[in-house]
């Protein structure tokens, strides 16, 4: 386990950071107590079988006496968790033993896919402060989950009935068709008819239950979509099925049940989809209830942003987010704004200075008098302006344009069946043909194309890091000929680079920033283990109010505090002279990549910033765009893409207006919980990749619904015109159906191969 | 043949026994997260 660096220089035992000999066996206070804990639970295994370095372990995250688990009758608590940061099957696997050995915890399971953890504790004797606390002392963080959206359990039952009900069907339809060749005792065949009368019952009346409620509210609102044709072809099966059991003639009520099916079995398949990418965005959104920490006459305590009324006093400290909008009665210190403004400079307040709540103070130390709270702080105003906008009108899909069209040929035909037979032969022969008529015109594989081709895209694009909200999203992705990023928190991470520094001054800044995790610290101690610097050992480190931190390195004191300007950083030691760092955003690794990759595609890219032009200008020539507009405000940005075929990318609150006036608004995952809510889609991974797969899926997609549709309608068709001749009995129904919605689950399937086959090409 | 008159009752009811059994485990929520329980065994 003694593991050694490039370098030759010895490694942290738990995080893996290279680290000064002095030291001993852990890089900091965090990874011992982390190792502590996992030896204490006997899992020292996780160290020889993990597959990723861990995060170093930070401070525990506050406000969890806010959290309300549920409360279960035994008087156990329970609640669903987030954690973030696990990287490897190894980290989830040592949460979960870890919670499981927690004297008090009776239960806990966490999902590999997800990170999500489900606990059940008993609150004598661990409270769920003490919980997450752990949580974090391993180095991942925990937050509450909103409850998650649920999916229907009822259509998953009608698709259980339906599917029972036509596999039975079908087995004693074959008997009675077998019966046409090979002779039947007619008190067999009229059995058999009768049970398939009896399974075919409750799916026609229940589980078809939702096409009919479709048809019927598409009809009061004057839409004929595809579910009209539907119903009609179910009612006129079940109808005809009903009268030809009594006259002990065959009927197609295996066609029918088979049909439910399959109709449903889309349906589910759509809904999970949908489901899935909800359930995503609310688990991404979540945000933990803030806690501020209030001024009191006997010192600080802690409560919940919520309980904060005007007029109260708080203190901020430096990596601290700022709970609620004040004036800066005391102290300094730099604000990071990104996640609100979409600046990503910090901003330098002092006193008198207004501040808004969600802004990161990257160091300093504030007191503040609060002016509005939580409920309306500009944050949580802009959250509800924009979730009270609502929805946007779904487009009706290429199949529902169709479906007026169709019903109405499927009308036509059958008259012209009926009178041109009637005239010919008669009343029997003409029902007959018109009911197979209505049956095979049943639009089963049209109906089915658009769900399959969208749930299989939807599938394939949350598979490689994109969830999409819904099918038509997907289909508005399709149209797209543009596409508009975000610089800050999306061409760039939250992650900041270390722009200039000198490596005896990164060395010294890393070791006074070793045990704190904020951004500017995360890209000091980076940087220092990338070049290579050793981290040093530091005593007697200690933030000072309006300073900065300090502590004795080597025996000076030393302190670090914020520069003359926006992203710097000052570094003296005392009687020397102050020497400056600078610290800049930082392009994702794949960013240029991904422009490159866009604009290969035939997009146009653009580059939209509410920066500084020259800010601006030098990250977009960095990543490659086509186009930089900067100097807009949100809606400055929401103005440029109206109207444009535009895919918009963006992560912060300010963002919301833009990720609504665009064609297709797409947030990225650690973006403001308001803008993940109102997007169309979330990136889940810190990366841009995922967009380029999202457009492919949605372009095949795209073209497997017109190929569907392409099949579907000339199935119909030669279909019909067989019906119409009287050519179309029980027998032929049953084959052809299976037949035409065979090739549209063929044509859905091909989405993920087709993506598979690119990748690899 | 006449068989047939004893059996089919038989299948059915045993059709019906699974459909009710799927039924309940819809409810009971097992079709809730299909995604999981398959990587849980390879924790232990």
């Amino acid at each position: 386990m003694e593991e050694e660096a490039a370098s030759g220089l010895p490694c942290c035992a738990h995080c893996g950071a290279a680290m000064e000999a002095s030291l001993g066996r852990y890089c900091c206070h965090g990874c011992e107590t982390a190792a502590a804990i996992i030896s204490g639970a006997g899992l020292d295994r996780y160290y020889t079988e993990r597959e990723a370095l861990p995060p170093r372990p930070g401070a525990p995250v506050q406000g969890w006496s806010s959290v309300l688990p549920e409360r279960l009758p035994d008087g156990h608590c329970s609640l669903r968790l987030q954690i973030d940061g696990m990287t490897c099957a190894s980290c989830v696997w040592v949460t979960e033993k870890v919670l499981q050995a927690t004297d008090g915890v009776e239960e806990a399971q966490v999902s590999y896919g997800t990170g999500r953890a489900t606990l059940r504790w008993d609150p004598q004797r661990i409270d769920l402060e003490k919980i997450a606390a752990r949580i974090s002392a391993l180095g991942y963080r925990p937050r509450p989950l909103e409850a998650a959206p649920t999916w229907d359990r009822a259509l998953l039952l009608r698709l259980g009935v339906a599917t029972f009900a036509a596999m039975n069907t079908m087995m004693l339809a074959i008997s009675v068709y077998l019966g046409w060749w090979e002779g039947m005792d007619p008190r067999y065949s009229a059995l058999f008819r009768w049970i398939q009368l009896l399974l075919a019952t409750p799916v026609a009346l229940w589980a078809a239950g939702p096409f009919f409620a479709a048809a019927a509210q598409g009809l009061r609102h004057r839409l004929l979509h595809m579910d009209l044709p539907v119903s009609l072809g179910i009612a006129v099966l079940y109808g005809h099925g009903v009268v030809a059991t009594l006259l002990g003639e065959d009927a197609y009520l295996d066609s029918l049940t088979m049909l439910v099916a399959l109709l449903l079995m889309g349906r589910v398949l759509e809904q999970r989809g949908r489901t899935q990418a909800a359930a995503a965005a609310a688990s991404l959104a979540a945000v933990l209830p803030s806690v501020v920490r209030r001024v009191t006459p006997d010192g600080v305590e802690n409560i919940a942003a919520e309980k904060l009324a005007v007029g109260d006093e708080i203190v901020v400290a430096s990596g601290e987010e700022v709970g609620a909008d004040g004036v800066v009665m005391r102290g300094e210190g730099s604000l990071r704004m990104a996640l609100v403004t979409g600046e990503s400079a910090p901003v330098r307040v002092v006193a008198g200075d207004r501040v808004v709540a969600g802004a990161a103070l990257l160091e300093g130390n504030l007191r503040l008098r609060v002016d509005a709270v939580a409920a309306e702080s500009l944050v949580s105003r802009m959250a509800k302006g924009l979730l009270q906008a609502g929805d946007r009108p779904v487009e009706p899909t290429l199949p529902d344009r169709v479906a007026p069209w169709f019903t109405a040929a499927t009308l036509l035909v059958s008259t012209l069946t009926f009178t041109g037979w009637y005239l010919t032969g008669g009343l029997e022969p003409a029902l007959r043909a018109t009911v197979a008529v209505l049956v095979v015109a049943c639009p089963c594989a049209l109906a089915l194309a658009a769900p399959l081709a969208s749930a299989a895209g939807l599938g394939a694009a949350a598979r490689r890091g994109v969830l999409l909200r819904s099918g038509d999203v997907l289909r508005r992705l399709a149209e797209v000929k543009e596409v508009a990023l975000d610089k800050t928190g999306t061409l760039t991470g939250e992650e900041l680079e270390v722009e200039e520094a000198s490596d005896a001054d990164l060395r010294i800044a890393a070791a006074l920033e070793r045990e704190s995790i904020h951004p500017v610290a995360r890209a000091l101690v980076g940087e220092a283990m990338r070049r290579g610097i050793p981290l040093a050992e530091a005593l007697k480190v200690q933030e000072v109010a309006g300073e900065g931190i300090s502590g004795i390195i080597g025996g000076k004191r030393w302190v670090l505090g914020r520069g003359e300007r926006g992203g710097e950083l000052s570094l003296h030691a005392d009687g020397e002279i102050p020497r400056r760092l600078r610290l800049k955003d930082r392009l994702r690794p794949d960013a240029a990549p991904t422009v490159a990759a866009l604009k290969a595609r035939g997009l146009r890219v653009v580059m939209l910033s509410g920066d500084h032009h020259d800010v601006a200008m030098q990250i977009g020539k960095a990543a490659g765009v086509d186009e930089v507009v900067a100097e807009l405000r949100p809606e400055g940005k929401a103005a440029w893409l109206r109207g444009r075929p535009t895919l918009f990318v963006g992560d912060g609150l300010n963002d919301g207006p833009a990720l609504r006036a665009a064609a297709v608004g797409i947030a990225m995952a650690k973006g403001a919980a308001s803008s993940l809510m109102i997007a169309d889609g979330v990136v889940v991974t810190e990366a841009l990749g995922p967009l380029l797969a999202g457009l492919r899926a949605a372009e095949y997609s795209r073209a497997a619904v017109r190929g569907n549709l392409r099949r579907s309608l000339v199935y119909n068709l030669c279909a019909v015109a067989a019906a119409a001749a009287g050519l179309v009995n029980p027998l032929v129904a049953a084959l052809l159906m299976p037949l035409s919605s065979g090739l549209v689950i063929w044509g859905a399937a091909r989405i993920e191969r087709q993506l598979v086959k690119e990748s690899e090409g | 043949m006449n068989a047939i008159v004893f059996l089919l009752p038989i299948a059915l009811v045993l059709g019906a026994i699974f459909a009710f059994l799927f039924l309940k485990a819809v409810r009971a929520g097992q079709f809730d997260d299909l995604d999981d329980p398959p990587t849980r065994m390879l924790k232990d």
